[in-house]
């Protein structure tokens, strides 16, 4: 039973971290949080449902083969996206007060959100999401382990340890780190600035659009709605490790998912309350740790 | 030399010629080219200097000019006095424009933007739900207020402890709770939600319609029109006084550098909490009442999406200005109501819209200008 | 008047300040000089509870204010300006220099709100003692008091900070290299309207960081040199630049 629910909980942690780490990316650069990420997120598994209709459409029936199409879609044009929104909505507001980013992120979420509603075919209603991983589970006493959440989960890790690789080991990690360290020293160093954001918000709406792929298969739903309250958490989950850090964000990412889990327990009523739980223990821990659970104290300098 | 009161009376008539043609006109087209001579004027005043003019006229008739307006809001309520329609819409661009006073008053003044804005709308709502029939109906309105400034106080604390991003995401978190909190929880109606009982003034019931003989009757919404008018009156200019006085000055050296602000003795975090508070308290006001006139609370009026038109329009009307509130509360309420084909498409179109005007013109439409002092020239 | 004993601020590793005595008297005129980064900006900020103290004791008329928040540091008369100017540039002349005289203005919601004659006949006085003191610097400034402060060229806005600093009248000055970002003309006029003010208000203690030792010895009356968050020297300005060791340290000699 407890397995179970640590099982779950971690499922979770993996989803909310790959969205995370976008918004925790993008503070790195940019200092800005781009509210729109969870609906980039929502659009993804769009994107990727409306993939998965034309290539079935045009005869493909093989699931592997069908799953490749779909993350190849997503990714890249969620990443496409991303550098747009960067180029139009971030990079202009240079130098504007930070707060006009995070208003204007989250009225072009707000658009993607009602776009979607509006113009996808039927989009107000939850759509199913096809089921294209293996069917059945490992099964112990009252443990249920199901093959296609376990490869999600792989997958999901396997992503994160790439982009921590990714981080740390390539050229285009090490000019992201530099931008994120001083822009102005970056520059000097002869790394492009302009690139380099367009980059990074690239590569973090791509997570964003894994993470909505694998929202939509281990729910086998997808609501225009969702992208809402996952980007409300992956943003909750950047700020309670700490806004800027890659491991922070997968660890608020966890704390999140745990507080979740243990709140349907805990809480009498059960799970209707499990969001209300956690969000109401995100204020009270962003109370006890203002900077987030990693960060280093650090006052403005005078 | 002293100025003109006419460009002043002049901008307030036609401010309210405006309103009463966009509540009037029911055909595309028109509600179309009321926006559109909206549109021009608000070029002109601003090519011309007209703008300016009746600024400076406005100020130096500091008595006549809110009369004048009484009189135009008075005078507009009589002239929809059988429109149950127009006149509910005008409560709601009134009590609309209260709320956004209030998020005005953190967001503009303090700088502490609140993203829960239609949370606190829902607090004074439900208070008048569960309240309402058992106590009078102005102490109700008051404990309303009272009770979104007390949960607010709940993250006061937090919001003192945390900056920029992360005392927006407190917000954020906050609306997100409290709407989930009411969708589950039963003993607030859950998803159905409520029922509100009217206003009552000393056996006066607004609920009821004005009727004087067979042939004359006022809509019920007469009363509720002219008190959420008078209130949105008050309270604005209470704002505008607050602005032009040591305590706007207080409240705008905590917005724009709460560091420079310390060192001359300004108790930064005390000035935000009662921001917030005094405009959670406007938002809860103004949720009251919306429940009394609509008569009915639920769940989905108190979403995020709500929260959010309440900073479109602090943002389009001008962030710091309370003057542009009333203007883009009429774009956000009334345009989708009009053009029916935009119902559907309104928070699209809000999105797009302040996306644009972030862009294009960070000021809003009519942005701040500097703090006229009293008393000096 | 002012006397600090030990004060030592570190920040993670880096002692930037270590274990600093000072003294200043009423009246006096102290120039604190030093290399870049030798923690004369990390000593205004430990006075005035920027940053946090991590050993020794400042006492400011007798009074411990050792690591008291910038408002009660405030409230006890102590002023300062800023080495990157911190103005309120969206607001006007008018708005910042009141800025400086948040403690003594009343805040209550009757006089602000409601009392509004007595409000408009205070704020026209309050103008006109800000008129006044901006005059001392510059007659054409004190007409500017209405005007965005944006509006107002670097010189002008300096001056502005120091009104600021100036117009509550505090008992002790800390001016963050004001002369930063100026031209020696400039930089000149602006020591001149040092010299007036102090003219004006004989009483006030004034410590005055600056880089430019023509400065330093014009205006100062006593200086104290740092290196390395410590008291190299102190003295007159004569017997300080004669130090063989602030001339190795600070002047750049072998
Ligand atoms: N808030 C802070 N956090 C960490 N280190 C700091 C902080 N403030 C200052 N320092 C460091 O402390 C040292 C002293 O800095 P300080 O600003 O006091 O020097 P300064 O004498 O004013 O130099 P300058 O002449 O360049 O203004 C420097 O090494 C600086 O990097
Ligand atoms: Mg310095």
């Amino acid at each position: 039973m407890l397995a179970q629910h640590l099982f779950n909980g971690l499922m979770l942690g993996v989803i909310y971290a790959l969205v995370a780490t976008g918004f925790t990316l993008f503070f790195g650069v940019m200092d800005v949080i781009k509210f729109s990420h969870g609906d980039v997120v929502m659009l993804g598994a769009f994107t990727a449902l409306a993939t998965y209709a034309a290539a079935s459409g045009a005869g493909i029936t093989h699931p592997a083969l069908l799953l490749a199409f779909m993350l190849a879609a997503a990714l890249g044009v969620m990443a496409l996206l991303g550098a747009l929104m960067a180029r139009v909505l971030v990079l202009p507001l240079r130098g504007a007060p930070a707060i006009n980013v995070l208003l204007i992120t989250l009225m072009a979420g707000t658009a993607i959100r009602e776009s979607v509603r509006l113009f996808y075919p039927q989009g107000s209603n939850p759509k199913p999401f096809p089921r294209l991983l293996p069917e059945g589970a490992f099964e112990a006493g009252g443990f249920t382990l199901r093959y296609d959440s376990l490869i999600l989960l792989g997958l999901g890790l396997a992503a994160i340890a790439a982009t921590g690789l990714l981080l740390e080991r390539t050229r285009l990690g090490l000019a992201i780190r530099a931008v994120a360290q001083d822009p102005e020293t970056a520059a000097v160093m002869g790394i492009p600035f302009r690139a380099t954001v367009l980059a990074t918000f690239a590569l973090g709406s791509a997570l964003a659009a894994l993470a909505g792929v694998v929202n939509g298969l281990y729910y086998s739903e997808v609501n225009f709605g969702v992208g809402l309250l996952l980007g409300a958490i992956g943003f909750s989950s950047a700020v309670v490790g700490g806004l800027g850090s890659v491991w922070g964000a997968v660890l608020g990412a966890m704390v999140f998912a745990a507080l979740q889990t243990a709140g349907a327990l805990v809480v009498p009523g059960g799970s209707a309350y499990r969001d209300v739980f956690a969000f109401g223990a995100v204020i009270a821990l962003m109370t006890w740790r203002p900077a987030g659970l990693l960060a280093e104290r650090s006052a403005e300098r005078v | 030399m002293p100025v003109a009161a006419w460009p002043a009376l002049a901008a307030v008539a036609i401010g309210a010629g405006l309103a009463a043609a966009l509540l009037l006109v029911h055909h595309k087209a028109a509600v179309l080219a009321v926006l559109a001579v909206g549109a021009a004027l608000l070029v002109v005043a601003q090519r011309t200097r007209a703008g300016e003019r009746a600024a400076a006229s406005a100020a130096a008739h500091p008595r006549l000019v809110p009369v004048a307006v009484a009189a135009c809001g008075l005078g507009l309520v009589m002239l929809l006095r059988e429109d149950n329609f127009a006149l509910l819409m005008l409560c709601t661009v009134a009590l609309q424009t209260l709320a956004a006073l209030g998020l005005h008053l953190q967001f503009g003044y303090a700088g502490v933007a609140n993203f829960a804005g239609a949370a606190f709308l829902g607090v004074g709502a439900y208070t008048a739900a569960v309240l309402g029939g058992h106590l009078p109906s102005v102490l109700v309105l008051v404990t309303g207020a009272g009770l979104a400034a007390l949960a607010g106080l709940l993250l006061a604390l937090p919001l003192l402890r945390t900056r920029g991003h992360y005392a927006a995401l407190i917000t954020i978190a906050f609306g997100l709770l409290l709407r989930t909190f009411l969708e589950v929880n039963d003993t607030l109606g859950g998803p159905q939600g409520l029922k509100v009982p009217g206003f009552t003034l000393g056996g006066l019931a607004f609920n009821d319609a004005i009727v004087f003989d067979e042939d004359t009757e006022w809509s019920f919404y007469v009363p509720y029109a002219v008190l959420a008018l008078a209130l949105l009156g008050a309270t604005h200019v209470l704002v505008r006084r607050l602005e032009r006085s040591w305590i706007g000055l207080a409240l705008d050296a905590v917005r724009v550098d709460e560091t420079a602000a310390a060192a001359f003795g300004v108790n930064g975090g005390a000035w935000k909490i009662a921001a917030f508070c005094v405009g959670n308290a406007l938002c809860g006001l103004a949720g009251a009442l919306l429940a009394m006139v609509t008569g009915f609370v639920a769940p989905p009026s108190f979403a995020f999406g709500d929260s959010l038109v309440l900073v479109s329009i602090v943002i389009l009307g001008g962030i710091g200005n309370p003057l542009g509130l009333l203007p883009a509360a009429f774009l956000v309420v009334v345009l989708p109501e009009k053009l029916q084909g935009l119902q559907e498409y309104r928070f699209l179109l809000f999105a797009v819209l302040v996306i644009l005007v972030l862009r294009l013109r960070p000021g809003g439409l009519l942005p701040r200008r500097l703090r006229r002092w009293p008393g000096l020239p | 008047m002012l006397e600090v004993s030990g004060l030592t601020v570190r920040f993670g590793g880096l002692t930037a300040l270590d274990g600093l005595q000072l003294r200043a008297a009423a009246g006096e005129l102290l120039g604190l000089i030093g290399p870049n980064g030798s923690g004369k900006t990390t000593f205004f900020n430990a006075l005035t509870g920027f940053v946090p103290v991590s050993g020794g004791q400042v006492r400011f008329d007798g009074k411990d204010i050792t690591g008291a928040a910038p408002r009660r540091v405030a409230a006890c008369g102590i002023a300062r300006t800023f080495q990157r100017l911190r103005l309120l540039s969206e607001l006007s002349v008018f708005d910042n220099l009141m800025l400086g005289l948040h403690l003594d203005l009343p805040h209550g919601p009757w006089v602000n709100l409601f009392a509004r004659r007595r409000l408009a006949a205070a704020v026209r006085e309050r103008a006109a003692e800000a008129r006044e003191l901006l005059a001392v610097f510059s007659p054409a400034l004190a007409g500017r008091l209405a005007e965005p402060l944006r509006a107002l060229p670097m010189i002008d806005r300096r001056r502005v900070e120091i009104c600021r600093a100036l117009v509550r009248a505090p008992r002790l000055l800390l001016l963050d290299e004001p002369s930063a970002g100026m031209t020696p003309d400039e930089t000149a006029a602006l020591m001149d309207d040092l010299h007036a003010v102090k003219a004006r208000r004989p009483g006030t203690a004034v410590i005055l960081i600056e880089h430019d030792m023509a400065v330093i010895e014009r205006v100062s009356d006593r200086c104290l040199v740092l290196d390395y968050g410590r008291r190299l020297c102190e003295g007159s300005f004569a017997a300080v630049s004669r130090d063989p060791e602030v001339r190795r340290a600070y002047l750049g000699e072998a």
